[in-house]
């Protein structure tokens, strides 16, 4: 196997448009511009003018002449079909962490280049993955996964790399060991992105490429330019002396789209929202996490913003269930006006995909079970839904809800799980909620009539109290009471208030 | 659980009875059995009447359970069994619908038997008396026989166990003898 290396430089062309192009993906083959609009000085008695720019065209675009620095009707008049997108920063935020996020799918240390180019230290990933090319095409795959079309280079240094993707035209293009400086021979000297000064210079002495500063003698560059001369040099020759800095993934995981029109209807934002889902989803897909809470902002034609927190009963990357939650939750919540723009951020976790075992029991899918949650939080409330916990508390009704999630696999050897034959069988009571108060007849302790029935027969009392030490103390006398109609109770006294109350119903 | 009145999977079982006459037991019984087999169960509770405390005693693992307080609604309760019986993957959905059982429309009756079926889950319906007519596989009634007090002394204070027994009122594909009586421990 060949020595892999070093560097690998993914290169997203023209990446404002590609931002644009990964929300609405019918537009990659089309001429697409994206226009800024610029508000020039006001004329005397009139208001400024505003004029739409071309701040980026895609490849189609160009191919008919259209360049950044147009104004839009220039364009236009060089490419009648042209489609135009307003600048949006959240979208070119958004797909230059996607960017990254995917090539640290492939390699832990990744440096962030600038918009649409990542640098990726590839030493040790010829035992994962395979040859350069292999590595190249892995990181293709999972550029184009969130939405994004990469080339890739590879070679010994992040300029030899970055330069070598800038000139190909095939997705991956390796520069094998030693021929850096051949690889670099040809290309203008205007990839190295030199100062303007040092740029002027070298023109001025007629160097046009890579090559033909490579040839000046390096003494005489140094007594000329100084570092800033020698530093070219080194690029030119495919040497890179920067240090490299790796970059980490932010804390927060966002996507967002910008609006050109007003939307006032939930079934058109749920459209919106679907996109918006889909990218964040493969985001978080392809660095193996799913989202456990969601952040829903909406940008309002009022100004203000409508957010809101949607958590997800178990973590997902499923936009469909996702969907639901987030639709549910808006119907429940609606915006108070149009809205003008989304951004939906995801807090990830790493979830452990695992196969159940052979002998484990069919349990709801997630999908599935996040659906139907939210469906049963929205029809009765999200605190009527989840898994009773029992309260560390004398209170015979002491207990608080939690959320309920897909329990970990019942493991048989525990002994903790009571065998079936083992478990003896036990009364259970129906609670009144709140008790209900109710009048008692009694004699001396004892209660004979409860709500004008008679009582049967009785066992009690059983004296109970707690929490003497708070304002909330309570002092209890409990009686297990046979009505005459046959309905066997527990009711109890309040030694406080002295009055009586039908606690539970055995039954 | 005696075998006669397990819930059918991918049917629907009615319990009915009076007030202490044992369904609620019986309940726990049947969600104690599935969920002791590692399996999920759902209560959908139209009174919020469900104890956890009886729950646990009974040897449910709560965590397993998932609990829907419908605010004394039965509508509510209806539709959200509804939901439930179509989510696969449930091993049993029981509705608790207390003592006022409202009138449920033929129409929904076979909506949840089909639903159940094409689900494989079992739906457990308790009651005051029945509902759900010829879509119920298994109905049975419970009956209580006798009580038994104790207490350190010759006055009972507290309540021992109680005995019933269940009566088949319908039974579809299953044998229809009654079950022998049982001791509810209090």
């Amino acid at each position: 196997m060949d020595r892999v290396n070093r560097f690998a430089c993914v290169l997203v062309e023209y990446f404002d448009a590609a931002a644009v192009e990964r929300g609405e993906p019918a537009l990659r083959a089309r001429p697409l511009g994206v226009v800024n609009v610029r508000v020039d000085r006001p004329s005397a008695g009139s208001p400024a003018p505003k004029i739409a720019m071309i701040v980026e065209a895609n490849a189609e675009a160009r191919a008919q002449s259209v360049r950044p620095g147009m104004t839009e009707a220039e364009a236009r008049a060089r490419c009648p079909m042209l489609v135009t997108r307003p600048l949006t920063e959240e979208s070119v935020l958004s797909a230059r962490h996607a960017l990254l996020e995917a090539a640290l799918a492939v390699s832990p240390r990744i440096e962030d280049g600038g918009p649409g180019l990542v640098y990726v230290d590839t030493v040790g990933l010829e035992r994962l993955i395979g040859d350069p090319p292999a590595i190249g095409r892995r990181l293709v795959h999972q550029a184009r996964a969130v939405g994004l079309a990469a080339r890739v280079g590879l070679a010994a240094s992040r300029t030899a790399a970055r330069v070598t993707a800038a000139r190909a035209s095939a997705p991956v293009t390796v520069v094998p060991e030693g021929r850096e400086r051949a690889a670099l021979a040809g290309a203008a000297l205007a990839t190295l992105a030199l100062s303007p000064d040092l740029a002027e210079t070298l023109a001025r002495w007629g160097v046009r490429t890579l090559g033909e500063l490579a040839a000046l003698p390096r003494a005489g560059l140094a007594t000329r330019l100084g570092p800033a001369g020698l530093r070219a040099h080194d690029l030119a020759l495919g040497l890179d002396h920067d240090p490299f800095r790796p970059w980490t993934p932010p804390p927060f995981w966002e996507e967002a789209q910008g609006l050109e029109w007003e939307i006032d209807s939930l079934g058109v934002l749920a459209g919106v929202l679907e996109t918006v889902l889909e990218r964040l989803c493969k985001r978080l897909a392809s660095a193996a996490l799913a989202a456990d809470a969601l952040e829903v902002r909406l940008g309002l034609a009022t100004g203000g913003h409508h957010a809101r927190d949607v958590s997800l009963a178990y973590p997902a990357v499923d936009v469909k269930p996702i969907l639901t939650l987030v639709i549910l939750d808006l119907e429940a919540h609606p915006p108070g006006a149009a809205v003008t723009r989304v951004a939906v951020s995801a807090h990830p976790i790493r979830t452990q995909p695992g196969q159940g075992g052979l002998w484990q029991p069919l349990a709801p899918a997630p999908r599935d079970l996040v659906s139907v949650l939210a469906r049963l939080a929205a029809l009765v409330g999200t605190e009527n839904v989840g898994s009773p916990a029992l309260v560390d508390s004398y209170r015979s009704d002491a207990f608080t809800m939690l959320g309920f999630s897909q329990p970990e696999p019942l493991d048989r050897r525990s002994p903790d799980v009571p065998g079936l034959d083992s478990r003896d069988h036990r009364l259970a009571v129906r609670r009144m909620r709140p008790a209900r108060r109710v009048d008692v007849e009694a004699v001396g302790a004892r209660p004979m009539r409860v709500d004008a029935r008679r009582v049967l027969a009785w066992a009690g009392p059983w004296r109970a109290s707690g929490e003497w030490w708070d304002v909330e103390a309570w002092a209890r006398e409990e009686w297990d009471v046979v009505l005459s109609d046959g309905a066997l109770c527990r009711i109890a006294r309040d030694r406080l208030t002295d009055h009586w109350y039908l606690d539970a119903v055995y039954d | 659980m005696a075998k006669s009145v397990a819930p059918i999977r991918g049917e629907i079982t009615e319990i009915v009875g009076k007030p202490s006459s044992g369904r609620t037991s019986y309940l726990l019984a049947c969600l104690s059995d599935v969920v002791s087999q590692g399996e999920t169960a759902a209560l959908v509770d139209a009174e919020e009447t469900f104890d956890p405390r009886s729950a646990a005693r009974a040897g449910i693992d709560l965590r397993r359970l998932l609990w829907v307080r419908c605010g004394s609604d039965r509508g509510v309760a209806l539709r959200a069994a509804d939901m439930l019986v179509r989510c696969p993957g449930f091993a049993l959905v029981a509705l608790d619908l207390g003592e006022r059982v409202p009138r449920l429309p033929p129409a929904l009756s076979f909506r949840l038997k089909f639903a159940v079926r094409r689900t494989d889950v079992a739906l457990l319906i308790v009651g005051r008396r029945r509902l759900t007519g010829s879509s119920a596989a298994l109905a049975l009634e419970t009956l209580r026989e006798g009580i038994e007090w104790t207490g350190p002394g010759s006055v009972p204070t507290r309540l021992a166990r109680v005995r019933t027994r269940t009566r088949v009122l319908r039974s579809r594909g299953q044998g229809s003898e009654d079950s022998p009586p049982l001791w509810w421990t209090a």
